[in-house]
């Protein structure tokens, strides 16, 4: 570069001006996928949610009808937001507990950590339609896996997938399975937890649950909190299980509500009703995800103010 | 009282190394049942079917039945469903990474006015399930830019920053680049160009990957928006492939777990090779935030 470009760069409101022009380009990518991924669709969804529309033909102005017909007539609203949040609920837990106990041993000085976080972590990078494709099979209701081990210890038989009272939990199972990217999160926010907090609290003769309750587990909520959020939005959206294998069956025990917009808008055409399904979809991971948030204020230590 | 106090340190020790010990042993046991629903697949895919319905069942193949596999391709065309997994897969994971880094180093480095606005709606998209604008933009792509029965309504959107949590990830690392580098830099005469692609790039290359992953694995779990995006079997991908096969040979559980192996096995293979890269990512996505 010549000298005199390199002059004028010092000059303040010159390179000003081109830093900015230069940010624009740069952000060019993000300023369209920001419009026309996120926000007009999602404004597109709303007003799409007011007309009746096949998809082909004219559409025709409806207002409210689409939803007061959702939350009054339709056979599937109600027990698809049942479905949804049953499922959800039990997979969040179920392996929000299950990662935070893993990780909680993983932490201890044991042999071979490294070995044992990738095991682990191995059904996570398995594509989701194979996985559900062999639990299937697993589950199945005469000779199946787990069958088996019922019959075994002296149970007896369940139908699991194909029965509406087991579905939900054992989708769920898998679910908490699949979380072997909680483990390895968590288990990096415990090994930030300061170690001088804990020789601390040793002195102190803090006893093994003391000094998880009152040092590990403040420390770690910012990340649990994260854990928290992610897992609630991604297991609120299921749909690959009832699309690979259920259908929403059986009855509409796993009719969740993104298969229930799917069904409406691509088997029955229709895309009006079914951009209502998304909004109030949408309503209510805003309302999960807000409460979440709202009490959030309430539990979650900062630590000093220390910035990351 | 010294020697009390040794003694009570020795009896911790002991006690730390039992407790250590039992931890381990749950780690092996709970580790065992995680990897064995996989194991249970795969030897049924080595199965002829008279022995999966044997009871008790056997937890080894008799014979490994490899002639599964032949059957298996020919109705599953692996290679041709991989070949097009691919197609969508490599230009998203390519453009996604390099918009995501351009992006992400405006947000970082330059200043702008809008700035504050653009990225408050940016980590504001991070919450919105993507799950809700699927019908609008299935219009968009179908109706109004005419793309039928084509990958380029899977692809486009990974074009444009690769989403705004990757975007938000990239900025995150390339603040912890320190700018004295970028200074030193301008300095020696070098250009914004110059300064992204030899300062800012080799030093986010990590993050870069995880992008890369990020993306990857979110394409590698879709079935929904291939769904509705692709229909005709020349097309097909893993996932499309995997499905309309067990729909056609529901009851042949021996072929079907053959198809779900070979459906597993891309993505343990690269596991294998980026495993450091995966395990590594993850935990940093989760400090950083």
């Amino acid at each position: 570069m010549s000298t005199s470009t390199r002059k004028s760069r010092t000059r303040h409101s010159r390179s000003y001006a081109s830093e900015e022009r230069t940010a624009y380009l740069c952000l060019i990518p993000a300023i369209i996928g920001l419009t026309f991924i996120t926000y007009l669709p999602l404004l597109a969804v709303f007003v799409l949610s007011l007309f009746s529309w096949s998809g082909l033909g004219s559409m025709k102005f409806t207002g409210m009808s689409n939803y007061i017909k959702l939350f009054t007539t339709d056979p599937y609203m109600l027990d698809s937001i049942r479905a949804t949040i049953y499922f959800a609920v039990i997979a969040v837990i179920g392996s929000m507990i299950y990662s935070l106990c893993i990780a909680l041993l993983l932490n201890r000085k044991i042999p071979a950590r490294t070995f044992w976080r990738a095991v682990y972590y191995v059904p996570y990078v398995l594509p989701a339609t194979a996985i559900y494709v062999g639990w299937s099979w697993l589950y199945e209701s005469n000779f199946g896996l787990f069958n088996y081990l019922l019959t075994k210890v002296g149970l007896s038989r369940v139908m699991f997938i194909a029965d509406s009272r087991y579905v939900v939990p054992s989708l769920a199972l898998i679910a908490v399975w699949l979380s072997g990217n909680l483990i390895v999160i968590f288990l990096a926010g415990l090994q930030n937890v300061p170690r001088v907090y804990h020789e601390a609290a040793e002195i102190d003769g803090a006893n093994g649950w003391q000094r998880f309750r009152n040092v590990t587990l403040p420390c770690m909520t910012p990340i649990i909190f994260y854990n928290l959020l992610m897992s609630l939005i991604t297991n609120m959206q299921i749909v690959t299980p009832a699309l690979a294998l259920t259908n929403g069956g059986p009855g509409n025990s796993s009719r969740f509500i993104s298969y229930l917009m799917y069904d409406q808008a691509f088997i029955n055409n229709k895309l009006g009703y079914a951009s209502a399904v998304s909004f109030v979809f949408f309503i209510l991971i805003a309302v999960f995800t807000g409460i979440l948030f709202a009490t959030s204020k309430g539990w979650i230590f900062y630590e000093g103010g220390d910035e990351r | 009282m010294s020697i009390t106090k040794q003694g009570a340190m020795k009896s911790r020790k002991r006690k730390e190394r039992v407790s250590n010990i039992i931890s381990v042993i749950i780690i092996a046991l709970v580790a065992a049942a995680v990897l064995f629903p996989i194991w249970w697949i795969v030897r049924t895919s080595l199965m002829s079917n008279a022995e999966i319905y044997k009871y008790p069942p056997a937890f080894f193949p008799s014979r490994w039945l490899l002639s599964n596999y032949r059957e298996t391709l020919v109705i599953f065309k692996f290679w041709k469903y991989f070949f097009n997994t691919m197609m969508i897969i490599a230009p998203a994971v390519i453009g996604g990474t390099l918009t995501a880094t351009i992006c992400g180093y405006a947000f970082a480095r330059l200043r702008f006015r809008g700035k504050k606005f653009l990225f408050t709606l940016c980590v504001g998209s991070m919450l919105l399930p993507t799950m809700v604008t699927l019908i609008p933009l299935y219009i968009m792509w179908t109706r109004i830019m005419g793309f039928q029965d084509s990958y380029l309504p899977l692809i486009l959107p990974y074009l444009t920053g690769g989403g705004a949590f990757n975007i938000f990830l990239i900025r995150q690392f390339i603040m912890t680049v320190p700018r004295e580098l970028d200074e030193a830099a301008t300095i020696d005469g070098a250009g914004r160009l110059r300064i992204l692609t030899q300062i800012i790039v080799p030093a986010i290359k990590p993050a870069m990957i995880v992008v890369g992953l990020f993306i990857f694995i979110t394409l590698w779990n879709d079935l929904l928006q291939q769904m509705i995006y692709i229909n005709s079997a020349e097309k097909f991908t893993i996932a499309l492939g995997l499905t309309n096969f067990r729909g056609q040979l529901k009851q042949d559980w021996a072929l079907t777990m053959c198809a779900t192996c070979l459906s597993f096995a891309p993505g343990v293979i690269f596991y294998l090779i980026g495993q450091k890269y995966f395990v590594e990512g993850i935990v940093m996505t989760g400090l950083k935030n």
